[in-house]
């Protein structure tokens, strides 16, 4: 209930207190959600008690400052973090209602169901062809060539890159311009056929017109995966985000409705962000 | 509200410059208002006649103001209160220029009125209503300056005796025009200053609607008022009723 | 102009001095190292491009059935055993009659290589018909008959000085009036193993036991390099004390003179494994301890600069550990890993100390046929030719460094090739 405090109490001091997150960060039915999550690495903790619901079909956005554990949180859905010795993940993280940290989550069907984006365009050194065939290839989703040409194809496709790829299958994926290779690695995520798709800044090192076609690719992907997406781009969360979540030295400071976190955030730290004040 | 303290000090200049010459506008206004309504009262062709020639300069500023409103838009992307205060401003300034559109037209009439002194039946109403009305809207533009949802929403509900006062000068100016049909052209034309009056109380509210928007981020147009005093001001109407219970 | 902007021009022509100063020491070591690899390369070519020639000597053989005491009908044992070496002798005292003192005769025989005989009785086993008939032939000169005819022997100098006397200078003069001597291309130091007499030594058994031994090499030190590579960079737990210890000992490990090596492997592989001493497998293991920290640490190296974001993206697509390390680390550091075996390899083939300890600098003539087989290698085959006191094997040693020395370019060309070819841009 703080929209009902009055603003001078709103506007305090340089260091604003987080107490818990406000705003709405539960849904009813959610894809995916996390209770009670600390990261640490090693002795130092990144992470503070995250609670947080990702809703079917919704683009989340999270955005918050550098080094504010955005980035740390959006791996701990697809336990990317494993890959780090030291990092520890403790709390209740669900996918359809499963624990993705229980012991009979096998962390490579996790990531195969929960696919990722990252910031840099990393296609493989091969050809755009056996980027995307790759995983299906490693979860053997085609039983023949045909079948995987097929799915590279439909991948492809729903990337929005077929039609300027099509005669260059065979051609090194490196060879692409910088968002025709983020808009491969998408393809190459899609075509595992994920659930949820996780994008790390995936337009952070692409122009404008790139990143207005990732944007739109995010858009269509809505339709049919459920997409969490950290950006220091503010308005791109605002552009294509339903929810946005504003995390502030490891704590989840609000999490709204984006056209309410845009015009109105509820909490100081978020409108202070989002307004370019210090803070 | 804090306009400063955005990292860009840029930034914090073009949003104070921007709410400075609001602040002026408005002053321009009130002014204006206030000169239209002494001339109409004390009968001053001179003063209605400045007042009809000033509005010119409140149009420039509107005019000013908005494409200010649209390069920090263009420039900036303001979001939250940023884009709030763009918003509201150029809401506002739309306002004020109807407001002087409004004392323009009470001047206009004045003019006519002076030769004749029509109003002098009507005076005390006139005075009445006026000083109402040009309290509003001191209280608006003053609620605007200190960015005060507060006070906008103690103005909010002032509309009411804005409106007693127009029946009762409305009924007042029947009887005078039964009484002597000559006075018909003058008594109607006092009805519509007293109507451009009311016009210009309404436009304060707008303004004071576009505050609450600015400060709480709802927008509270075409709401009830016990609704937005219970949504958006619990802690008013608890000071009300602990005042009644006092009382 | 502002006052900043003078002070920077006044500083500037310094700083260019200095910078062209800098670049003028760069060139001069350049120029220095150069020239003592010329001087070097100068040197053994000069030496040992002589090596390449070989002096062959013409005689007309009588194969005299009665003197050697078998004919065309005789068996094999007989063929074989029979002394050939007499004929010889018979055609030398033919062609210089008149020859008298035990020291002039003996001068005489010495004037072609013992493996005459040897050559006479291969001919005469593969054709039996021969005998009874007179024969011309070329036989290895005698190293002395060589070194002269590649003018290392000063004919001016007083008799008692030198090793060829007056009287053999007559033979080889008369010899070479008649066209019997002859240099040819040195086919000996490819297809013949080791020797006593120096025309006879061949760089064979030495090419061949090298070989062997960096195949053993190679296939150990190989498979083992990268897996401890990749396990410390991809699966060991970081900043464990047992990891770090690993770590610093691997490290040190490239430090620790070779010779140690080579006593470790007299002590543990002879002494308590039994390994057989002076053999390819002896000496492939001894390398591979010590060419081991090279190829890790140019094998790490190589994993460490893969991108991690390609091994995000193939962790983000479910892909596990073991497949991401074989899809994408291993081929992606491949180039890295070759080369550093290469060189590892390389350092290798040029490893003289250890071997030394293991046995592999004895006498032998024999061609290894395998692992097993005792053998010698390359720079120990140096090493011992360079030990010699014959005046022929001078130029044999560095003939033998050039051969070395061509197989280290070939090497490196390769691990340039590999490379290349392996080399992927991302």
């Amino acid at each position: 209930m703080t929209e009902l405090k009055p603003d001078i109490e709103k506007r305090s001091e340089f260091d604003i207190e987080i107490n818990g997150t406000v705003g709405k960060p539960f849904v009813d039915n959610p894809k995916m959600s996390s209770r009670n999550c600390d990261v640490f690495y090693g002795d130092k903790q990144a992470i503070f008690d995250v609670n947080l619901d990702i809703a079917n079909n919704e683009i989340i956005a999270m955005i918050g400052p550098s080094g504010c554990g955005k980035s740390t949180y959006l791996r701990v859905l697809n336990r990317m973090n494993d890959t780090i010795p030291i990092c520890k993940v403790t709390g209740e993280h669900t996918l359809d209602g499963e624990d993705i940290y229980g012991k009979k989550q096998d962390p490579v069907l996790l990531r195969a169901r929960v696919g990722m984006v990252f910031q840099k365009p990393n296609p493989f050194p091969k050809s755009i062809y056996d980027n995307v065939a790759y995983g299906a290839r490693l979860h053997g989703l085609a039983s023949n060539r045909s079948e995987l040409d097929d799915v590279v194809e439909s991948s492809l496709i729903k990337a929005g890159l077929f039609k300027e790829v099509k005669d260059d299958l065979n051609k090194p994926g490196t060879g692409l311009s910088g968002g025709q290779q983020q808009r491969l690695c998408i393809a190459r995520a899609i075509a595992v056929d994920p659930e949820v798709i996780l994008m790390d800044e995936p337009t952070s090192a692409l122009d404008p017109i790139a990143t207005a076609l990732i944007e739109e690719l995010m858009d269509e992907l809505k339709e049919n995966y459920t997409i969490a997406i950290v950006t220091h781009s503010m308005q791109q969360a605002a552009r294509v985000s339903q929810r946005t979540a504003y995390f502030h030295l490891g704590k989840l400071v609000e999490v709204n409705e984006t056209d309410k976190v845009f015009t109105n955030p509820e909490h100081q730290l978020t409108e202070n962000y989002i307004t370019g004040r210090f803070g | 509200m804090e306009l400063g303290q955005h990292i860009s000090q840029r930034y914090n200049e073009e949003l104070e410059d921007i709410r400075s010459k609001v602040l002026k506008m408005g002053g321009m206004v009130e002014l204006q208002a206030e000169n239209a309504v002494k001339s109409l009262l004390s009968h001053d062709r001179g003063l209605a006649k400045e007042v009809a020639t000033t509005d010119s300069k409140i149009n420039a500023m509107e005019m000013e103001i908005d494409e200010d409103c649209i390069r920090v838009i263009a420039r900036r992307q303001p979001t939250a209160r940023d884009l709030r205060l763009v918003i509201a401003v150029s809401k506002v300034i739309t306002d004020l220029e109807r407001i002087g559109d409004e004392a323009e037209k009470i001047a206009l009439y004045s003019k006519k009125l002076a030769k004749k002194k029509t109003t002098i039946g009507m005076h005390a109403d006139l005075t009445h209503l006026s000083e109402l009305v040009l309290n509003i809207l001191h209280d608006s533009l003053d609620a605007f300056a200190r960015m005060d949802a507060d006070q906008a929403v103690k103005i909010l509900g002032s509309d009411k005796q804005v409106n007693v006062e127009f029946d009762n000068l409305s009924r007042l100016s029947i009887t005078f025009m039964m009484e002597d049909p000559r006075q018909i052209k003058g008594t109607l034309r006092v009805n519509w200053c007293a109507r451009s009056l009311e016009r210009i109380a309404e436009h304060a509210q707008n303004i004071c609607e576009y505050v609450i928007f600015l400060v709480k981020g709802k927008d509270v147009r075409h709401t009830s008022l016990e609704h937005i005093r219970s949504k958006y001001f619990p802690h008013d109407l608890d000071e009300e009723t602990e005042e009644n219970q006092a009382g | 102009m502002s006052k900043t902007t003078k002070k920077i021009e006044a500083n500037l022509k310094k700083r260019y001095a200095k910078e062209k100063r800098f670049r003028a020491y760069g060139v001069v070591s350049l120029l220095i190292s150069f020239a003592f690899l010329a001087v070097l390369l100068v040197t053994i070519f000069s030496k040992g491009l002589p090596a390449f020639q070989q002096t062959y000597i013409k005689l007309d053989i009588e194969l005299n059935e009665k003197i050697l005491g078998i004919n065309k009908d005789s068996d094999e044992d007989a063929l074989f055993s029979a002394s050939y070496s007499k004929v010889v002798k018979n055609s030398l005292k033919e062609m210089f009659p008149g020859i008298k003192g035990r020291k002039q005769k003996r001068a005489l025989k010495n004037l072609v290589s013992k493996s005459a005989a040897y050559d006479l009785r291969d001919k005469v086993l593969e054709k039996p018909t021969l005998l009874g008939t007179t024969q011309s032939y070329w036989f290895l000169a005698k190293d002395d008959v060589d070194v002269f005819m590649k003018g290392n022997i000063d004919r001016t100098l007083p008799e008692s000085d030198r090793r060829i006397k007056d009287y053999q200078l007559a033979w080889i003069d008369k010899l070479m009036d008649e066209g019997r001597l002859e240099k040819r291309f040195n086919t000996v130091l490819f297809t013949e193993g080791d020797s006593r007499e120096p025309e006879q030594a061949g760089m064979r058994g030495a090419i061949v036991g090298s070989l062997l031994t960096m195949l053993v090499t190679i296939l150990l030190s190989f498979p083992i390099g990268v897996a401890t590579a990749a396990y410390l960079e991809e699966f060991a737990p970081q900043n464990n004390r047992w990891v770090d210890l690993i770590e610093i000992n691997i490290n040190n490990l490239a430090a620790v003179p070779s010779i140690v090596f080579g006593l470790l492997g007299l002590a543990v592989y002879i002494n308590i494994f039994g390994v057989p001493r002076s053999t390819p497998l002896l000496g492939g293991l001894v390398l591979t301890l010590m060419t081991l920290p090279t190829i890790i640490i140019a094998s790490r190296a190589a994993i460490k600069s893969v991108p991690p974001s390609i091994k995000e993206a193939a962790i983000g697509l479910g892909a596990s550990r073991m497949q991401v390390l074989f899809q994408h680390t291993l081929p992606l550091a491949m180039p890295g890993i070759l080369t550093g075996t290469i060189i590892g390899m390389a350092q290798a083939l040029g490893e003289t100390a250890p071997l030394l300890m293991i046995g592999m600098v004895a006498f032998v003539s024999d061609i290894p046929t395998g692992i097993f087989d005792p053998s010698t290698v390359m720079p120990v085959q140096i090493y011992l030719w360079s030990d010699s006191p014959e005046r022929a094997f001078t130029e044999r040693t560095s003939a033998a460094i050039m051969i070395l020395l061509g197989f280290l370019v070939l090497m490196n060309v390769i691990a340039i090739v590999l490379r290349k070819k392996f080399e992927k841009k991302w």
